[in-house]
């Protein structure tokens, strides 16, 4: 029992971080490798910030989610949209977005390896995690936050796709921009909305996962954008719920190989597994069978 | 013995370039070229060397020790965590026919990779860190930094010294010191002590979340773990080893060290590991320069930085004993002295070949500091 409630810590964290990135590449098609830099960078903020004065809990992650929405919309703004304006397609564009995104990450990890000497931070913050034992299991309050922010978070944004007209909307984009763009959707605002809360998620992910660690490294988002990106192609690219049950099924393994002591076949075990299911199921767990996009 | 040197380092640049004496630095300097991680993931290695280096030269010229008009230039080349980019700017280094001598990369992977680089160009280079095998491998490559493998034994003794009797191993085994240390030498002291390895966890570079370690560790209850991990492993695996309610002592190794721990708050709290310096060291040249270094920087100084200082000094040493600054003349030089072994920043070096040796020193952290053990 105590393991799989390792593995559903794991796999909140893992899903905490895919999820922005999820969204935008499910919807608006762009796959934003910077996302692991923003999720970096905007704990990175609030370790700068806790520096000059002690916060609370919720001063962190308030500063944390509005930096990566900052550096996520910013990067739309100056990034993204013009790669996407200058390209004569969205599938000509796509592979801009992906160096660009690569590009535009390198700025704010030079600056936070500059700063820190590479170095791991954490924050200096008024809230201590506290350990509590139910039926001899032992959580720290930090995990059970994440566990439940993850699965909050990812159901509510499964569900919000699903049934909302914004989701609707989004969920066309995906699907076909330029006829939704026909039908009165507007592309260049809902991307806009979209990469910032994506930004915000990372933001949130990068507070919650340095209360959890104790502290991260300016490497800590680059090892997580692969899982992610793992994730989503193992859910199923465009399907949330989709996500959600690729972040579990990864922690799942990840931590099943910790249980069996084979440490350094973690990667090894957990990637191949993905490499099997997809062979099975090219389009993922919940993906669409066929996705075409003009 | 100054005026000698200067004279021989005029008189070498005198003898004009070419052959074997290129590099020699005909206008009357010493080029080192420091090829290290100015940037990336163990960019405090390289900055902290750095720092070293350039407060050496500093006192070098202030007190002429090759001679009044004899300058060093340190020129920085960022290997930036790459081994690819390790070797191309190593090969840029050593084609500039000026460069006497270089700071070779700091980690391992990069080292091995350009050492045989090292042997065909003939520059000789003096590795700091890098503490794995394939790097001192033949006469232009020498280390400054001995292997961490070569002093770890005190922890060993300090562990025996505590009446522990069993122990666990938690080691990143995809960094190779730690892949050495955690499956052969610390196993081996330990039966040598009579401590009991019950419990031996290997985890990856990428690993990042350590709650099934630490609670499969505190199950275990050995008197003590020995914590082999990279600088954010640490700091995480302590916080999730006192959140599994794991209460015995933990040792670890000189990447702690730097404040690279700091992050871990009270929960690193009675950390001990060993250093090949710190600035609890009390003899008189590791005193003079943790003094110099505050002085010059304003900070303390972190064993990358002694690394590097006794790496600029024992080149000048060399210049000083060959008297010749060519890149045959600093080879030669760098042999002799190692030979003799010499006094510096990490205390009294001797070497094995042209690989550094020290005893080290063990320090327990508490509450932010560093104190000395022994």
């Amino acid at each position: 029992m105590q393991d799989l409630l390792n593995a559903a810590t794991l796999g909140s964290i893992y899903l905490l971080f895919a999820l922005g990135m999820a969204l935008v590449w499910g919807t608006i098609g762009i796959l934003n490798f910077a996302h692991g830099a923003t999720f970096m960078f905007s704990a990175f903020v609030g370790h700068m910030v806790s520096k000059e004065t002690e916060l609370p809990f919720l001063g962190v992650i308030g500063i944390s989610v509005l930096v990566g929405a900052v550096i996520s919309s910013l990067t739309q703004l100056l990034a993204f949209q013009p790669i996407l304006k200058r390209s004569k397609s969205q599938h000509a564009a796509e592979m801009r977005i992906l160096i660009g995104g690569i590009g535009v990450a390198a700025i704010p990890l030079a600056l936070a390896q500059r700063e820190t000497r590479s170095s791991p931070f954490g924050f200096n913050s008024s809230y201590k995690s506290e350990v509590f034992e139910v039926f001899g299991l032992r959580l720290t309050t930090t995990s059970a936050i994440i566990i439940v922010a993850g699965l909050a978070i990812g159901i509510g944004l499964t569900v919000w796709l699903r049934r909302s007209r914004q989701g609707l909307a989004l969920r066309a984009i995906g699907v076909d921009a330029e006829t939704s763009a026909g039908m009165g959707v507007n592309r260049p605002l809902l991307a806009f909305s979209t990469m910032a809360v994506a930004g915000g998620l990372a933001g949130l992910a990068g507070a919650l996962l340095t209360f959890h660690l104790g502290a991260i490294a300016p490497e800590t988002g680059d090892q997580l954008v692969i899982k992610a990106f793992a994730i989503i192609v193992l859910g199923g690219l465009g399907s949330m719920l989709g996500t959600v049950i690729g972040a579990y099924v990864l922690a799942g393994a990840e931590t099943f190989v910790l249980v069996m002591n084979w440490g350094t076949w973690v990667d090894a075990v957990s990637f191949g597994l993905i490499f099997l299911i997809l062979l099975a199921r090219p389009q993922g767990l919940l993906g669409r069978k066929e996705v075409r996009r003009t | 013995m100054a005026g000698v040197a200067m004279a021989t380092v005029c008189g070498t640049a005198a003898c004009g370039s070419g052959g074997d004496s290129a590099g020699d630095g005909g206008d009357g300097t010493i080029k080192i070229a420091q090829v290290q991680d100015q940037t990336g993931p163990v960019a405090y290695a390289g900055l902290g060397a750095s720092e070293g280096a350039e407060l050496a030269i500093e006192e070098i010229e202030e007190q002429g020790f090759l001679g009044d008009d004899v300058k060093i230039e340190l020129e920085k080349y960022d290997t930036a965590g790459e081994i690819e980019r390790a070797s191309s700017e190593m090969n840029k280094a050593m084609a500039d026919r000026d460069v006497d001598a270089v700071l070779g990369p700091v980690s391992t992977q990069q080292a091995a990779t350009v050492a045989p680089l090292v042997g065909r160009s003939k520059v000789p280079t003096i590795f700091t860190q890098a503490g794995g095998e394939g790097v001192v491998v033949n006469d232009y490559t020498f280390r400054v930094t001995p292997p961490m493998e070569s002093y770890y034994a005190s922890v060993m003794d300090f562990l025996e010294e505590e009446g522990v009797k069993t122990a666990s191993v938690l080691y990143n085994a995809t960094f190779p010191t730690f892949a050495l240390l955690g499956e052969d030498d610390v196993p081996a002291m330990a039966e040598e002590r009579g401590i009991e390895i019950v419990q031996s966890l290997p985890v990856q570079m990428t690993t990042q979340d350590f709650s099934g370690q630490a609670q499969q560790v505190a199950k275990e209850g050995a008197d003590a773990l020995v914590m082999l991990l990279i600088a954010p492993q640490s700091v995480t695996a302590l916080g999730q080893l006192n959140d599994a309610g794991y209460d015995g002592q933990v040792v670890a190794t000189s990447v702690q060290a730097a404040g690279n721990i700091e992050a871990a708050g009270d929960n690193a709290n009675g950390l001990v590991y060993p250093v090949p310096f710190s600035v609890a060291m009390e003899d008189k040249e590791s005193d003079a320069f943790t003094k110099a270094f505050q002085k010059k920087f304003d900070k303390e100084p972190d064993p990358y930085a002694a690394d590097g200082y006794d790496a600029v000094w024992w080149i000048a040493r060399a210049v000083e004993a060959s008297g010749d600054s060519s890149r045959e003349g600093i080879r030669k030089g760098l042999e002799e002295i190692a030979g003799d072994g010499f006094t510096g920043a990490m205390g009294d070096l001797t070497f094995d070949g042209n690989d550094a040796r020290i005893d080290g020193v063990l320090v327990r952290w508490q509450n932010g500091k560093e104190t000395l053990l022994k």
